[in-house]
């Protein structure tokens, strides 16, 4: 491919595979939030995932292994988040900032316990070892199944989530938990079970969104990786008001103007302008100048039968 | 029972502490001599003790712009952010006001204070106006600031050939070290009495009054006739100010210019800070002391005994955890309900006094 129809394959390829890593920790904050849960703790949740991504790689040598490990800490995450929003009923914003605070603090402490180095982690097995680049924009996402697989496996989510959520009877139970707390309990359903299954599932998700920055975007896990990340990943949440397929559009809108901004470095477009406006455009969403972007009713209330 | 409640709020201190001696033993370390590497960095030289006050000023500042906002039941996550936008306007300031000494320092905190209080009051403005959760925006504002200093020490505000970062202050904005061959400087006795008064503005006078009313209830301070939406950007402003001076304390007596890394996150240990200091001005000196020296020791520790420095981190992130549940007495709460807290100051306009 050439000339116009080449540069724009190629910033649209980047805005995806960009995205890809937003996609994954968006939708984990989607399924916490919609089941009362407020997750700021999902750039923890990412930086857990990628280091513990690595760590499964080094020991394990096997890419599924790898996945499997950071899916698990993310869960383990989460689950800590559910214990102490749900059963200690502790205000969930101060949790969600101690999880951040202690998985980013404790990512660069088992760097340099683990590998003796700081900084960043030695090379490992990683997705880039599944299939060569060709280099040519968005057609390596066909070409190299293989190593752009989270990608797939990113879409796939976003459609899963969005039936499960809006047609399935367990998703409509999970979004009562959210809305109406006490008439889902008079409903009959298990508040404190579907809050748990939420945090837990959505911890997982972060962590494979962190995953895929240290073992499929690069092969190793460095300090301050996820630079941000888990936080657009929050703004895309909050623009995409909360549902599936709006978060992941934010997630693609905010990718795009990362790969705009690879793309117009030449054109001395300052790359800061650019990086800031995710944040701003979740500022205006959520003062409702472009309609009102509104939570869950119930999104951070403890529950109390 | 009583001696017990006065130990409470130090609970979750000795639990962190406890638990990081297993995390060090985890670790292949030995805690007895991480922890007197630890000490002897902190507290063992004159040097050591000056440089724990130093970091414990800027930590100070910016918890008491955390704190206040807690006793208005308002989460200002974007201290960092404030920091850094005050930071900044101290430093262009200290590089484009060229006045005497006793005049140019104050000039020089004084836009600190506005650089912070006008990155805080966006997010108060944007809470009382449109009921935007100011813990949303205010982590938004922390990024827009980061990478709106990075752009303009990058380009428009660079001073100085070698490295993204602002030119040099002038030194009549430089402090000079209260104790010679250190970095304490007389930034330290200020924050101390910018504690002092906070606690006595807040508890002695209507302002403080009407802040600490509207965290005990918002209903109530509508029902008392505070108003309530001017109180939000007030306090909102006033916290970024404490944090801004943070900023300022920094470039004035630490760098000496602007660059966007300076703060080693100063505005999220703040948070610790305060949390742990039940949001008591006064009581934030000591826990500020406290991580202070943690973040001073810790580059003894990780010298002497090999234990990592980011330990303080997941230390850090520990005692938020433990402040956060009420295992030890005092429960933190302040989001009962964002999302309906702001509808209410919304859409329901203050109730008539009754006649």
């Amino acid at each position: 491919m050439n000339g116009l129809l080449g540069l724009v394959a190629a910033v649209l390829a980047i805005a995806l595979i960009k995205a890809t890593p937003l996609v994954y920790a968006a939708l984990g904050g989607v399924i916490s939030e919609s089941a009362g849960i407020i997750n700021i703790a999902l750039e923890g949740m990412m930086a857990a995932g990628a280091f513990s991504a690595v760590l499964g790689s080094f020991y394990f040598h096997n890419l599924a292994l790898a996945v499997l490990v950071a899916m698990l800490t993310g869960a383990a995450l989460g689950l800590l988040l559910a214990y102490l929003a749900v059963t200690q009923r502790a205000d969930q914003i101060v949790v969600g900032m101690a999880i951040n605070v202690l998985a980013i603090g404790g990512a660069a402490f088992l760097l340099a316990v683990v590998f003796g180095q700081p900084g960043a982690s030695p090379e490992v097995k990683s997705f880039s070892s599944l299939g060569r680049v060709a280099s040519e924009g968005l057609m390596d996402l066909f070409v190299s199944p293989g190593r752009y697989m989270l990608f797939w496996v990113a879409i796939a989510l976003v459609a899963i989530v969005h039936i499960y959520l809006y047609r399935t009877r367990s998703g409509l139970h999970l979004r009562a938990v959210g809305e109406s707390p006490h008439a889902a309990l008079t409903a009959g359903i298990n508040v404190i079970g579907y809050r748990y299954a939420a945090a837990i599932v959505g911890g997982a998700l972060a962590a494979l969104g962190g995953a895929y920055l240290s073992i499929g975007e690069v092969d190793l896990y460095s300090d301050g990786m996820v630079a941000g990340r888990g936080f657009i990943a929050l703004a895309a949440v909050i623009f995409g008001r909360w549902t599936p397929l709006g978060a992941a559009g934010a997630c693609v809108f905010f990718g795009f103007f990362s790969s705009l901004q690879i793309a117009l470095q030449r054109a001395q477009v300052p790359a800061q302008l650019l990086e800031m406006l995710p944040y701003v455009l979740t500022i205006i969403a959520i003062a409702g100048l472009i309609g009102r972007s509104r939570p869950p009713a119930a999104d951070g209330v403890p529950f109390t039968a | 029972m009583t001696m017990l409640r006065r130990l409470a709020p130090f609970m979750p201190l000795l639990a962190v502490i406890a638990l990081s001696f297993f995390i060090v033993i985890a670790a292949k370390g030995n805690p007895i001599d991480a922890y007197s590497a630890l000490f002897q960095g902190a507290f063992g030289s004159l040097q050591g003790i000056a440089e724990t006050l130093t970091q414990t000023t800027v930590l100070l500042f910016a918890a008491l712009g955390v704190a206040i906002a807690f006793r208005a039941g308002l989460f200002n996550i974007g201290a960092e952010g404030q920091l850094i936008v005050g930071a900044l306007c101290t430093a262009v300031a200290g590089a484009s006001l060229h006045l005497p000494k006793m005049l140019e320092v104050p000039a020089c905190f004084a836009a600190g204070a506005i650089g912070g209080a006008f990155w805080g009051l966006i997010a108060g403005w944007l809470k009382a106006r449109f009921g935007a959760s100011e813990v949303i925006t205010t982590i938004m504002l922390n990024y827009i600031a980061y990478l709106g200093a990075n752009f303009l020490v990058a380009g428009p505000l660079r001073g100085s050939a070698s490295a993204p970062e602002t030119a040099q202050v002038w030194s009549t904005a430089m402090l000079s070290p209260i104790i010679p061959l250190t970095r304490l400087t007389a930034a330290f006795p200020f924050a101390i009495l910018t504690a002092i008064v906070l606690w006595w503005w807040l508890h002695r006078t209507v302002g403080g009054f009407e802040v600490r009313t509207l965290g005990r209830s918002e209903r109530a301070a509508r029902y008392a006739g505070i108003p309530v939406q001017s109180v939000i950007i007030r306090t909102m402003a006033l916290s970024g100010a404490l944090a801004g001076l943070g900023g300022a304390s920094d470039v004035l007596g630490l760098v000496h210019r602007f660059n966007a890394e300076l703060s080693p996150g100063y505005g999220f240990t703040a948070i610790a800070a305060a949390l742990l200091a039940q949001s008591n001005p006064i009581a934030a000196v000591f826990t500020s002391f406290f991580f202070g020296a943690l973040q001073n020791g810790a580059l003894s520790m990780q010298a002497l005994a090999g234990v990592p420095k980011d330990l303080v981190s997941v230390i850090t992130g520990l005692v938020i955890m433990f402040v956060a549940v009420n295992w030890f007495g005092k429960r933190v709460t302040l989001h009962g309900a964002p999302s309906a807290d702001s509808d209410d100051l919304r859409d329901e306009p203050a109730p008539e006094p009754a006649t």
